[in-house]
C-alpha cells in the first residue's frame, strides 16, 4: 500500500514503536476524524487533504478537535453509514500493522498519481503523524523536523492575525479582524464559497518559516491548513456544513515549465502557461460499493487506489463467503469531478530553437472548467510524477518510468476567467516586478530618446519619423462626449518616400510592435478586405459578417504598404475609418457598424517613383486631399544626396556586416520590453492636459495661424487648421504617456509642435515660396500655385481678347502658347495653358475643339 | 584508460553498470549515488575514448531503415538525423538500491534486476528527441559513414529475428535487380549488396522524395512514414540541442517487447490527455536510442576522409578554379551566372539584427522556360545533389502552393510537431522552379504558403504554427529560384539573367567532386575578420558609389558587401580586401548590363 502522506503512511515505514502513538490515542483523534466525514460524504468536497489530515493523532493540543460532537451530529444520512464503517475500519486497520488506514480513512480522493510518486520516492513523501516516541514529544512530519503542532499553531496564528498592510490605513479599530478572518466570515455569510484563497505572499510576510514549510511539504502543511480552517469555521458557525478548502495562490516565485525537474516533485510550484487542451469532465470514482449477488450483502466502500478498484473476491459476510460474487453498485459509489488539461509554455519562455514543453494538469472539483484552451494561466499546484501506463502489464515493476506530470491540488488562477478579482490580482502579480522595472525606465531623463533609439534600431537615421511612429504607438486619449460626439485618440501617419528608404521595414517593425498590428499591402487589398464583408456560410447558408484588416486591428495599428497602389474604391473606405473610427456595412440583410479604432500607418511611393521636388505633395503622392488631411503626420522620407548621410549609411551597413556590436550600441530597450512598456502605457496612463499646456497649445496654434498672415507674404496662407490642433493634442498626450505621466506638460506640447512642424515642413512646404501652406494638404494646390494659375488665366483671357475675333477662325493651342510665352515672364507649359483655357471655357469665353481654340 | 573490460559495442550496458557500481562504491557515504544526478560517473568517458580515440566508431553499426530489426537490442548503434521534434523530458528511476547495492537504469528502458518494491530510489530525468533522417539529404553523405559490413551484422542476427530479416531481404533483391553500377568495389558479395543497398536506397529515397513532393506536397517525413528514431539524451542542458539540428547520436538501441505492446486501453478517455506522446511511436517502428555520446554534424562531418591539410589559400584557389569551370560548363558557358552561383553556394547566414539578415545571398536566374529548365535545371540539381549535403527542389506551381504543407504545425491533439516542407536543417539548399507557375487563383492556404516562402526569403525565418500562436524559427537556407522573369513571389537578393551559349556538359570526376565538397564546406566555415583600414575604405567606396548612382539603396550596398566578403572567402582569404570589392563591382556591372 502506498505510503500516502498521512500518519499511517509514515507508520509503514517507521519502526514499530511509532505505531504505538496512533494506537494509544486513537480514541481522541478519531472523533476528530469524524468531524470531517460529513464533508467527505459530500461529493468532491475537496477532502483529499483529509488524508494527510490524520497527522493529528498527534495534535490534541488543537482546540478544534474538542468539538467533534457537533460535526458528528451533522453527518448526512448517506454518509452516516460510511462514517461508521470508516471508524470501524480505522480500528481494524489500526490494529493491524500495515499502513493502509490512512488511505482509506480519508485520502479517498487522493489522485492516483500521488501514490505512484510516493512509492518510489519515499523520502519525499511525508507521512504525517509517524511521530516517534513518547506521547509528550511533538509529532513530526515524517522524515523532516517539522513539528505538526508548530505548523498548526503557525497557521492558526496566520489566519487569525494576518492583517493586510495595505489595509492598515483604513481598518477601523472596532473591526479589528485579520484579512482572512474577514474572508472566512464572508464565506460563511454567502454560504457559497468552497474555498478560501490564500495569498502566499501574505503567508510569507507573516511567517516566512511557514511559507517555506508549505512549499516544501505541501501535502502535509495544506492538510493541516484545512483542518485549522475547518476548525475555525466550526467555532464561528457550528452549523456550517460545507467544506472549505484552502487554496494557495501567488507564490513568491514561479517556475518556468521547462525547468521543472525531479527535485520539484512533491513540492508546491507555480507555473505559467497557456492551456492548449481540456478534457471533458470526468467523473472519477472515489469510493466503490459492492454487493454480493448471493446474499445481497453490501461491502463497505472500497477506496480507489491508484485508479484501480480492488474488487473483493469473497463476500465478507461470515455466513456467505461466496467467491466472485461481488458486483459494483453504481449509485452507491461516490464520484468527483476531474478534468485534465494540458498546459504549454508561452512563446516568450521558449528559448531559441526550442519547442514548447507541456505539462498535464489535473483539475479537481471547482477548478474544473476554470480555463479554456487559449487562456494564459498561472497555476499553483503540487508537482507530481506519474508512472506511464505501459500496456496491460503496467503497474508491475515495469512502471519505473516517470513522466512529468502535474497533479494540481490547489489554486488555479486563470488570468482570463470571468472572476474579476482573481483576474486583477494575478495580472498585478504577473506584472508587478515588470511594472516596477518599466516605471524605473520611465523615470530616466532620456527615456524619450531611448525609446526612439529602440524603435527599429537597425534602421538608421529617420529619428523624427521614428518619434512620430512612437507617438502613434502610444496614442492619445480617445474622448467621447456625453453628446455622443467622439474624438479619436489614434494617430494616423503617412510615410511618403523614395524607394529604398526602408519604409517597408519601418512598417514591418511597427506591425511587430503594435498590440494588434495588421499588415497589408495596398495592391493586394480590396475595400472589403480592409473593412468587413458579408459572406454566405457554405454549410448553413447564413450570411456571416467577416472582419477585414481594419476591424481586426481595432485598438491596434493597421499598416498599409503601397498605399498609392490601392484602388480608389478601397481608399475611399478609409475615410470613415480614419475619422469616425467605425466601419459601416449595409448589405445582404446585415446592417452593422463595427468599431475600427485603429491607427493607420500607410506608406506610399511618389507617383513618378522618385519624389519630384517641383511638384506638390499631392501631385507626388496622387492621393485625394480629403484622405490626406486625415493623417496627423505626413513624413516625406527623401533620399537626399548628402555625403554626410551617405557616410552614415555606409557605416551602418559595414557595422552590420562586421559584427561590431559595440558600434552605436547605445542603451536600447529590447523588443519585449518595448512592447511591455507600450502596452502598459496604453492601458494604464491616461494623461490630461494641464492648464499651462493648454495655454501653450492655444498660443502655439494662434501663432501658426498668424504665420500665414505674416507681413511680407501678400497672400493669405492657411498654416493650421482645426484638424491640426486635434493632432497636436493627441501628440502631446502620446508624449506624456511615454513618460508615464498623467499630466500633459508644456514640454510635451512644445515637442508636439516640433514634430508637427517637422512633418509639415517636409510635406506641406510650398516649394515655390518656402512657407508652410496647409492649403497644399487641404486642397492639393498651394496658395502660390493658385495665384500663378489666376495670373495665367488673366493673361490668357487678355490674349484671347486681343488676338482673336469673336466668331473668327480658330487658333491652334501651340500658337497661343508661344504668344503667351512671349508676353509673360512666367514659364508656361502646355498643360498649364490647357487648364487656363478650360477655365475660360467654363466662363463661356472660348470653345475648344481638340487642339484648336475658338472665341465665342 | 586500459582496454575496456566489456564489449562496448555488443554489451554497452554492461560497461555502464560496471562503471556505475565502481563509482558508487568509491563515492561511499550515506547517499552514494545522489551525486550522480544529472552527471556522468565516467561511463560516457569510457565510450568517448573507445569511439574517438581507439577508433571504435567504425565498428558501430549505423541504424537506419534498412537494418531496423536486424540489430540486436541493447547494442551500441549510431544514428544520424535531424531533431524533428522535442518531446520534453521524462523522469525515470535512475538509481535504486537492490539490497545493499545500488543499481542504475540509466541508458536503458528497464532494469535487468527486478526492483524490490519499496526501495530507495532516485528519480532522474532525460530528454526526448524525435529524430528523422535529414530531409533532402543527398546520397553521397551516407557513403562517408558506412557501418561495419553485413557479416558483422549477420552475426548480430539472432534466430528469432530471422523472419524480420525477410523484409530486408526483399529490399536487397529489389536493389540488386535495379542496380547496374555498384559503387563499391568490394569482392565480397555480401558487402557489395550492402554497399549497393545503402547507396541505392538513398538514391531511391531522394527520388521518392521528389516524387512525393510533386504528388502531395511533400509531407515525406511526417511522423509515421518512413523512419524515425526516438533519442533519449542524458545529462545535457537542453539548450544544447536545437530543433532542426543535424546530429549523430551514439547510444544503446533498446527494444523491449513488453514495453512495445500496444496499449489496449485507448478507450480510457481519462488517460487520453495524460498519455505520453511516445505512445504514438511504437517501438517496433520507431527505435529507441539511449544516447551515450552525441555530436552536432556539420557539412565537414559528411566528408569521407577528414582532410588533414590546413586550408591553404593556394589549395583553395585551385579548387575554386576547377569548381568555377565546372559550374560554367553546367550553366552552358555562362560565366557570369557561374560566378554568381558560386557566391550563392558559399553564402551563409552570418548575423541577424532584428529583421535584417546579413550574409544570405539568394539567387534568381531569370530567362528560363520549361524546356531550358528541364535541361539546365536538372543538371543543376544533379550537381547540387552531388555537392551539397542537403538539397531539395520545389516545383512552384499553383497547385503545389495550394496543396502543399509548407508550415510545420503543432498538433496539440497528439502533442507532436507535424512537420512541413520548410522544416529544414541549417544549410539546406532549396531550388524553386517557378517556370511551372501559371496564372490561377491561390486559395487561402496558397496565400499562406506564399507568405511563408516570402518570409523565408526576406528574413530567413519560418513561422511554426502552434495553434494559439506562431513561433518564428530561424533558418539558414540557400534559396535559388529559376524563373522566366524576375520573381515577385520570391524576391531574391541577386537577379541574374541567364544566357547560356551551349548545352550543359558534365565531366566532373569523383575526386573532383570530393574536393569541391570539401571546398564548399571549408569556405563556408572560414572565419572572417576585417581590419579597420578596409573598414574605412569600404565606407568610402560606398559613399562614392552612392554619389554616382542615387538609386543605390541600403539593400544593394549591403548585398555588395556580402558578395565581397564571400568573394574573399572563396579565395581562401580571411579578410576582405579592395581587390575583392572591385571584383564584385565588376560582377555587378556585368550583371546590370544584362538587366538592361
Amino acid at each position: 500500500m502506498a505510503s500516502r502522506g498521512s500518519g499511517g503512511g509514515g507508520d509503514g515505514n517507521s519502526p514499530p514503536p511509532s505505531v504505538s502513538s496512533p494506537d494509544v490515542r486513537p480514541s481522541s483523534p478519531l472523533p476528530a476524524t469524524n468531524s470531517s466525514p460529513p464533508q467527505s460524504g459530500r461529493r468532491g468536497g475537496g477532502r483529499r487533504r483529509r488524508g494527510s489530515a490524520s497527522p493529528y493523532p498527534s495534535s490534541p493540543s488543537l482546540g478544534g478537535f474538542e468539538t467533534p460532537p457537533h460535526p458528528g451530529r451533522r453527518t448526512p444520512s448517506g454518509g452516516a453509514a460510511a462514517a461508521a464503517a470508516r471508524q470501524q475500519r480505522q480500528n481494524w486497520t489500526g490494529g493491524r500493522f500495515p499502513p493502509t488506514p490512512s488511505t482509506p480513512m480519508s485520502t479517498d480522493d487522493v489522485p492516483l498519481s500521488s501514490e505512484a510518486g510516493d512509492e518510489d520516492t519515499p523520502e519525499t513523501d511525508g507521512g504525517g503523524g509517524g511521530g516517534a516516541g513518547a506521547d509528550a514529544t511533538p509529532v513530526f512530519v515524517w522524515g523532516t523536523n517539522i513539528s505538526v503542532q508548530d505548523v498548526n499553531a503557525a497557521i492558526l496564528r496566520f489566519l487569525r492575525h494576518f492583517r493586510d498592510p495595505r489595509d492598515a490605513g483604513r481598518v477601523d479599530p472596532v473591526m479589528d479582524e485579520g484579512k482572512y478572518m474577514r474572508a472566512i466570515h464572508r464565506i460563511l455569510e454567502l454560504e457559497g464559497g468552497e474555498s478560501l484563497d490564500v495569498n502566499a505572499h501574505d503567508v510569507f510576510d507573516h511567517d516566512p518559516d511557514l511559507y517555506g514549510k508549505m512549499v516544501r511539504y505541501p501535502l502535509e502543511v495544506l492538510a493541516i491548513f484545512d483542518i485549522v480552517l475547518m476548525d475555525l469555521v466550526a467555532r464561528i458557525e457550528p452549523l456550517f456544513e460545507k467544506h472549505i478548502q484552502t487554496r494557495i495562490y501567488n507564490l513568491k516565485s514561479s517556475v518556468c515549465l521547462r525547468n521543472l525537474n525531479p527535485s520539484d516533485i512533491e513540492k508546491m510550484v507555480s507555473i505559467k502557461g497557456m492551456i492548449i487542451r481540456c478534457s471533458s469532465v470526468i467523473p472519477e470514482l472515489k469510493e466503490a460499493v459492492f454487493r454480493c449477488l448471493v446474499c445481497g450483502f453490501y461491502s463497505e466502500p472500497v477506496m480507489v487506489d491508484r485508479g484501480r478498484v480492488t474488487e473483493p473476491h469473497i463476500c465478507q459476510k461470515e455466513q456467505c463467503k461466496a467467491t466472485n460474487s461481488m458486483t459494483l453498485v453504481h449509485n452507491r459509489c461516490r464520484f468527483a469531478d476531474k478534468q485534465i488539461i494540458k498546459l504549454q509554455e508561452t512563446p516568450d519562455e521558449i528559448p531559441e530553437g526550442g519547442t514548447p514543453h507541456t505539462v498535464s494538469v489535473l483539475m479537481h472539483d471547482k477548478l474544473v472548467d476554470a480555463g479554456k484552451p487559449g487562456d494564459r494561466v498561472e497555476i499553483t499546484g503540487i508537482y507530481r510524477a506519474m508512472s506511464i501506463r505501459v500496456g496491460p502489464t503496467q503497474r508491475t515493476v515495469k512502471s519505473i518510468f516517470k513522466k512529468t506530470d502535474k497533479s494540481r491540488l490547489h489554486v488555479e488562477d486563470s488570468m482570463e476567467t470571468d472572476n474579476p478579482n482573481a483576474n486583477k490580482t494575478t495580472e498585478d502579480d504577473f506584472l508587478r516586478d515588470k511594472v516596477e522595472k518599466l516605471k524605473e525606465l520611465s523615470k530616466l531623463p532620456d527615456i524619450y530618446d531611448r525609446l526612439t533609439r529602440s524603435l527599429a534600431p537597425n534602421i538608421w537615421e529617420l529619428d523624427d519619423v521614428k518619434r512620430g511612429l512612437l507617438c502613434q504607438l502610444f496614442g492619445g486619449n480617445a474622448l467621447r462626449l456625453p453628446s455622443g460626439a467622439s474624438f479619436r485618440g489614434d494617430i494616423n501617419i503617412l510615410l511618403v518616400g523614395d524607394p529604398g528608404t526602408s519604409k517597408s521595414q519601418l512598417l514591418q517593425y511597427m506591425h511587430k510592435l503594435s498590440p494588434r498590428g495588421i499588415y497589408t499591402s495596398g495592391r493586394g487589398s480590396s475595400a472589403v478586405g480592409l473593412t468587413a464583408y458579408v459572406t454566405k456560410d457554405p454549410e448553413t447558408g447564413e450570411t456571416v459578417l467577416e472582419s477585414g484588416a481594419l476591424v481586426l486591428s481595432d485598438k491596434g495599428v493597421c499598416c498599409i504598404d503601397e498605399f498609392d497602389k490601392m484602388s480608389d474604391n478601397a481608399r475611399s473606405m478609409l475615410h470613415e475609418v480614419m475619422e469616425q473610427q467605425t466601419v459601416s456595412i449595409a448589405k445582404a440583410g446585415i446592417i452593422a457598424s463595427l468599431n475600427a479604432r485603429t491607427s493607420v500607418l500607410a506608406c506610399a511611393n511618389p507617383t513618378e517613383s522618385r519624389y519630384n521636388p517641383r511638384l506638390s505633395v499631392i501631385d507626388n503622392i496622387h492621393l485625394p486631399p480629403t484622405l490626406l488631411s486625415r493623417f496627423d503626420l505626413i513624413y516625406l522620407i527623401l533620399d537626399k544626396a548628402d555625403e554626410q548621410t551617405d557616410r552614415r549609411l555606409a557605416k551602418h551597413i559595414v557595422s552590420l556586416h562586421f559584427e561590431n556590436p559595440n558600434i552605436e550600441e547605445l542603451e536600447v530597450l529590447d523588443l519585449p520590453t518595448l512592447v511591455a512598456y507600450i502596452s502598459y502605457a496604453r492601458k494604464h496612463i491616461q494623461p490630461q492636459l494641464s492648464d499651462e499646456a493648454a495655454e501653450e497649445l492655444t498660443r502655439g496654434y494662434v501663432e501658426m495661424r498668424k504665420r500665414g498672415n505674416s507681413p511680407g507674404s501678400r497672400k493669405k496662407v492657411i498654416t493650421a487648421t482645426a484638424r491640426q490642433i486635434e493632432s497636436l493634442i493627441r501628440l502631446s498626450e502620446a508624449l506624456a504617456r511615454m513618460r508615464f505621466s498623467e499630466v500633459v506638460e508644456v514640454r510635451d506640447v512644445v515637442e508636439a509642435f516640433r514634430l508637427l512642424e517637422v512633418a509639415m515642413q517636409q510635406s506641406a512646404t510650398d516649394h515655390a515660396t518656402g512657407t508652410i501652406d496647409m492649403d497644399l494638404i487641404m486642397t492639393g494646390i498651394s496658395a502660390s500655385e493658385r495665384q500663378r494659375r489666376d495670373n495665367l488665366v488673366a493673361a490668357t483671357r487678355n490674349l484671347v481678347m486681343e488676338k482673336m475675333q469673336l466668331g473668327g477662325p480658330s487658333v491652334r493651342m501651340i500658337e497661343l502658347l508661344e504668344e503667351i510665352r512671349k508676353q509673360s515672364s512666367m514659364e508656361v507649359h502646355l498643360h498649364d495653358l490647357r487648364g487656363a483655357l478650360g477655365t475660360l471655357m467654363t466662363e463661356g469665353a472660348v470653345v475648344i475643339h481638340g487642339d484648336s481654340v475658338k472665341r465665342v | 584508460m586500459v582496454g575496456p573490460q566489456y564489449d562496448l559495442v555488443g554489451n554497452p550496458l554492461g560497461a555502464v553498470r560496471s562503471t556505475f557500481e565502481r563509482a558508487a562504491a568509491e563515492s561511499g557515504g550515506h547517499e552514494p549515488v545522489a551525486a550522480f544526478r544529472g552527471k556522468d560517473w565516467g561511463a560516457t568517458e569510457v565510450f568517448r575514448s573507445f569511439l574517438f580515440e581507439l577508433g571504435g566508431l567504425d565498428k558501430v553499426p549505423v541504424l537506419d531503415e534498412s537494418n531496423l530489426g536486424l540489430i540486436k537490442p541493447n547494442t551500441l548503434v549510431r544514428f544520424r538525423g535531424m531533431v524533428q521534434d522535442m518531446l520534453g523530458n521524462e523522469f525515470y528511476v535512475g538509481a535504486f538500491k537492490d539490497g545493499s547495492t545500488w543499481r542504475t537504469n540509466k541508458f536503458s528502458d528497464s532494469s535487468p534486476f527486478s526492483m524490490p518494491h519499496p526501495c530507495d530510489s532516485h528519480l532522474w530525468e532525460r530528454h526526448l528527441f524525435h529524430c528523422v533522417p535529414v530531409p533532402g539529404q543527398n546520397s553521397w553523405t551516407r557513403e562517408s559513414s558506412p557501418g561495419p559490413d553485413l557479416r558483422r551484422m549477420a552475426s548480430c542476427l539472432t534466430s528469432e529475428q530471422r523472419e524480420k530479416r525477410k523484409r530486408g531481404a526483399d529490399n536487397d533483391a529489389m536493389d540488386v535487380s535495379e542496380s547496374g553500377s555498384g559503387e563499391t568495389s568490394s569482392s565480397s558479395k555480401k558487402t557489395k549488396d550492402d554497399g549497393v543497398q545503402i547507396s541505392n536506397s538513398s538514391v531511391e529515397m531522394s527520388m521518392n522524395e521528389e516524387h512525393v513532393l510533386e504528388m502531395n506536397g511533400g509531407d515525406h517525413h511526417i511522423p509515421g512514414s518512413p523512419f524515425s528514431c526516438l533519442v533519449k539524451v542524458y545529462d545535457m542542458p537542453e539548450s544544447q540541442v536545437k530543433l532542426n539540428d543535424v546530429s549523430e547520436f551514439i547510444g544503446v538501441y533498446t527494444f523491449d517487447p513488453e514495453l512495445a505492446a500496444p496499449s489496449d486501453n485507448s478507450d480510457d478517455i481519462m488517460f487520453d490527455l495524460m498519455e505520453d506522446v511516445t505512445a504514438q511511436l511504437p517501438p517496433s517502428k520507431v527505435p529507441r536510442l539511449h544516447c551515450l555520446v552525441w555530436r552536432n554534424l556539420s557539412a565537414h562531418d559528411f566528408l569521407p576522409r577528414p582532410p588533414a591539410v590546413e586550408p591553404s589559400a593556394i589549395l583553395l584557389r585551385g579548387i575554386r578554379q576547377s569548381l568555377l569551370s565546372h559550374l560554367t560548363l553546367v550553366l552552358g558557358k555562362d560565366e557570369l551566372a557561374a560566378q554568381c552561383l558560386l557566391l550563392h553556394l558559399l553564402s551563409r547566414l552570418r548575423n541577424k539584427v532584428d529583421v535584417v539578415t546579413v550574409g544570405r545571398l539568394s539567387l534568381n536566374f531569370t530567362g528560363f522556360n520549361r524546356e531550358s529548365v528541364s535541361i539546365f535545371g536538372n543538371q543543376l540539381n544533379n550537381l547540387f545533389q552531388r555537392l551539397l549535403p542537403y538539397s531539395q527542389v520545389i516545383p512552384l506551381s499553383i497547385e503545389y502552393l495550394n496543396t502543399a504543407t509548407l508550415q510545420p504545425r503543432k498538433d496539440n491533439q497528439s502533442g507532436r510537431l507535424v512537420t512541413g516542407v520548410l522544416q529544414l536543417p541549417q544549410g539546406t539548399h532549396l531550388t524553386f522552379d517557378e517556370t511551372l507557375l501559371q496564372s490561377g487563383s491561390l486559395t487561402s492556404k496558397g496565400v499562406e504558403n506564399t507568405m511563408l516562402l516570402k518570409n523565408l526569403m526576406e528574413s530567413q525565418k519560418v513561422e511554426y504554427d502552434f495553434e494559439f500562436y506562431k513561433l518564428e524559427m530561424a533558418t539558414d537556407v540557400q534559396l535559388l529560384t529559376l524563373s522566366e522573369g524576375k520573381s515577385n513571389i520570391l524576391p531574391s537578393d541577386l537577379i541574374v539573367p541567364f544566357r547560356p551559349s551551349s548545352v550543359p556538359a558534365v565531366n566532373a570526376s569523383s575526386e573532383e567532386l570530393e574536393s569541391c565538397r570539401w571546398y564548399l564546406a571549408t569556405v563556408r566555415s572560414l572565419p572572417q575578420s576585417t581590419e579597420t583600414d578596409t573598414y574605412q575604405m569600404i565606407q568610402d567606396e560606398m559613399v562614392n558609389a552612392m554619389r554616382d548612382d542615387r538609386s543605390l539603396g541600403c539593400s544593394e550596398l549591403s548585398r555588395w558587401l556580402t558578395m565581397a566578403q564571400i568573394m574573399a572567402a572563396s579565395f581562401g582569404e580571411k579578410s576582405l580586401s579592395m581587390e575583392h570589392w572591385q571584383m564584385v563591382k565588376e560582377l555587378e556591372r556585368l550583371r546590370k548590363e544584362r538587366l538592361q
